[in-house]
């Protein structure tokens, strides 16, 4: 049992891993035509996991309104909004809009979650703002110039800036390009080479966290 | 508690009637300030214009309402060009929240435009998987999407006229918020399928964009509001973009005064506390 | 009423709901916010069952008999079992077979693309400095691809990797190359900073246009009164909730 409980998912994990990193080099018919087939597997089994990650928040409010925990009627709301988007998605058989009438699915994603979630969103700009005027403060050296930095880009990137300091455009360019570049490609190859060494450990079964708790 | 402490201790809401009403009175009174093209931004739009009538555009939308503001205008400028162009347009989406709004924008602007569906555009739709559905289109367009946004068979769309799968493709732009977007693009498409590429994204992810940039990995950058303002003055054809880039200024200044107002009062709390430690 | 005005309302309304949080926390963002996550999830579903079930695995399967894509379904129902306790073990193969299948896609390209091709871009521009007529150095720095910019590239690249990466004690030469890696650090969290507040600003103006719009007379203006009722009721619920003052005794 435990054979089929633990090793066998590694070793699926193992085949699967040396597979698909080899089957970059072999160009072969045979080894394009598997990849094909499995990336469309992938993209099926992507849509249960999609499923999988949205479903446990049902288990979560449920239990809130059984138990009528504090704050259970905004749970209700959220059961509502729920089954009341599915109901009208699978009236309108999952379309937005039917040769460009919109549906009352389009409806209720056009006016009810685009301005809910930009909104959600959008006062961040508030939180930004009130952060930069409470901690933004020149500390020390290096804060300093995290400071200065930053005001350069906020005045180069807006038409008022480069209006009021047409130098500001190009230093704010530069710095983009030269100083900005440098440190995001040696983070780029650090959090690659990162990512790669993850990869090898948990192809060689190394990190099994991935495989989750429970019994053996 | 002296006035420095007492402006440092202000109350945020303050802060946020002043960032409020910075965006809202240039939106309400325009000034229209000329906005400069950057070279990142020109590159996206040079290859667009130098490419022929009927060529393969793909343009992948990832992003869902929380990004519209940014990265809708930027899409709408974009298609605006590949229309005018006569590109063959084939659009598509990564991002599940983000389907119903590529499905109205690609459809507002083909008919504004005057094109027919299936002959000069299309819209595949959203398929899950992320990497897996920029590898699968790579081997085969019609595995990774048998039918279109409508459900039509994709291999009956005239527009599919020999194109196979990415290599086919001419030129590609991701427009994207964060993960699957022009990294994944690059990473798991272009890296083997070896199409042109240009990318948009979010003010947020485009400094970290800069290096795939400057490698000549993507061509071009159209980064944030700013860079649909840009691309929207290169067409011609103002819209959102550039009506924001006023309410963008004042919000920016807003924000450096703030900054500078902190630090004086930072400062001259601090000079104050370090009298007061000699003194005392 | 037309379904465009009514919708101008119910988004005008459900904004500022969201907006009332700037106030402070209250019953109306709440209200909003869940109804945020349930219509989210919803059009997930939906979307989903559209696409996946319907689309990519029954239409195939019953036009063109591609029995063979039960076998991703099947391992689609196996991550599914996570939710029986005593079957949950067996969503390990799932994961397995996705995580495995990951790991190999992106070793390759990953190497390829952000490995290979940026060390490349490090070190080629410099090969240019030794061009056919001898020793060229172009000092523009307003071209990002000129020799001095590829010497300053090399250096940022080198001495924020230096910086991260060596865990050797930073003394000497070490102590200043960490330190110019620093400063380097610095100048692109910056830059990152200037974007950010770049991008939420755009956020906010985005959703003020909304607004904007709403405001014309051919919606029955919804951003006027509804922009009353929200201060209205936040007034109310404010009153509402003041603390009864402590009795004595």
């Amino acid at each position: 049992m435990i054979f089929l409980r633990r090793q066998l998912p590694l070793l699926i994990t193992l085949i699967t891993g040396l597979l698909f990193a080899g089957q970059y080099y072999v160009p072969h018919p045979a080894s394009e035509q598997m990849l094909t087939s499995a990336t469309k597997w992938l993209q099926i089994i992507g849509g249960f996991a999609l499923i999988l990650g949205v479903t446990s928040l049902f288990h979560q409010h449920a239990v809130k309104i059984k138990r009528q925990e504090a704050g259970w009627g905004y749970s209700l709301i959220l059961y509502a909004g729920m089954l009341g988007t599915i109901a009208v998605g699978l009236w309108a058989n999952g379309k937005e809009s039917v040769n460009g009438a919109m549906t009352a699915f389009g409806w209720v994603y056009n006016f009810m979650m685009v301005p809910l979630q930009g909104t959600m969103f959008a006062i961040l700009a508030f939180f930004i703002a009130s952060a930069a005027y409470r901690s933004f403060r020149a500390r020390s050296r290096e804060a300093a110039v995290l400071l200065v930095a930053a005001v350069i880009v906020m005045m180069g990137r807006v038409p008022l800036g480069e209006y009021l300091i047409p130098l500001s455009g190009d230093v704010s360019s530069w710095i983009l390009n030269v100083l900005n570049s440098s440190v995001r490609r040696a983070i780029l190859i650090g959090v690659s080479l990162g990512a790669v060494a993850l990869s090898l450990k948990i192809i060689f079964g190394v990190e099994r966290s991935y495989l989750g708790g429970g019994k053996e | 508690m002296s006035f420095a402490e007492r402006m440092l201790k202000i109350d945020r809401r303050i802060i946020f009637l002043v960032i409020g009403l910075c965006t809202l009175l240039p939106l309400l009174y325009p000034v229209g300030l000329p906005i400069k093209i950057s070279s990142e931004v020109r590159g996206v739009y040079d290859h667009i214009e130098s490419l022929p009538e009927r060529s393969v555009f793909l343009l992948s939308i990832d992003f869902d309402p929380a990004s519209k503001p940014e990265l809708y205008p930027q899409a709408i400028a974009l298609l605006r060009h590949a229309f005018r162009k006569n590109l063959r347009v084939i659009a598509m989406t990564l991002w599940v929240s983000g389907t119903g709004m590529a499905d109205q924008l690609v459809t507002q602007v083909a008919k504004e435009m005057g094109k027919e569906y299936g002959k000069d555009y299309a819209f595949l739709g959203w398929s899950p998987g992320g990497q897996a559905v920029i590898i699968n289109m790579g081997q085969n367009l019609y595995s990774a999407f048998p039918s279109d946004y409508s459900g039509k068979p994709t291999k009956d769309l005239p527009i599919l006229d020999g194109v196979r799968n990415l290599k086919d493709v001419t030129y590609m732009v991701s427009l994207g918020a964060g993960r699957p977007g022009v990294e994944e693009w690059y990473v798991f498409g272009k890296d083997k399928y070896k199409f042109e590429m240009g990318g948009g994204c979010t003010g947020v992810m485009a400094p970290g964009l800069y290096p795939l940039l400057r490698s000549g990995q993507i061509n071009g950058l159209i980064g944030g509001l700013r860079g649909a303002a840009e691309y929207e003055s290169l067409i011609g054809q103002k819209g959102k973009a550039v009506a924001g880039m006023d309410a963008q200024s004042a919000t920016h200044v807003a924000i450096i005064v703030l900054v500078i107002m902190c630090n004086v009062f930072y400062f001259s709390l601090r000079r104050t506390s370090q009298a007061q430690g000699q003194v005392g | 009423m037309d379904a465009t005005v009514l919708g101008a309302w119910v988004a005008t309304g459900l904004t500022l709901l969201i907006f009332s949080f700037l106030y402070k926390d209250n019953p109306l963002f709440k209200l909003a916010e869940h109804l945020y996550v349930g219509v989210s999830v919803g059009y997930i579903i939906v979307k989903t069952y559209d696409t996946v079930i319907v689309h990519l695995v029954v239409k195939p399967i019953m036009d063109n008999g591609e029995i063979a894509l039960l076998i991703p379904v099947a391992i689609g129902m196996l991550m599914l079992t996570r939710y029986v306790p005593k079957a949950a073990w067996m969503s390990r193969y799932a994961f397995a077979f996705i995580v495995g299948m990951g790991a190999g896609l992106a070793i390759p390209r990953t190497i390829s693309s952000f490995i290979l091709k940026q060390i490349e871009d490090t070190v080629r521009p410099l090969l240019s400095i030794a061009g056919p007529d001898g020793l060229t150095f172009s000092m523009n720095l307003l071209n990002p691809a000129s020799n001095l910019n590829a010497l300053i590239i090399l250096f940022g690249v080198s001495s924020v990797l230096f910086y991260f990466f060596f865990s050797i004690e930073h003394s000497g030469t070490g102590r200043a190359v960490a330190r110019t890696g620093i400063i380097f650090l610095m100048i692109s969290f910056g830059a990152g900073f200037g974007y950010t507040v770049m991008a939420r600003m755009s956020l906010l103006i985005g959703r003020l246009t909304d607004l904007i719009e709403f405001s014309d007379a051919s919606y029955g203006r919804p951003t006027i009164w509804l922009t009353l009722l929200t201060i209205g009721a936040l007034i109310v619920i404010s009153r509402r909730a003041r603390p009864e003052p402590p009795q004595e005794g």
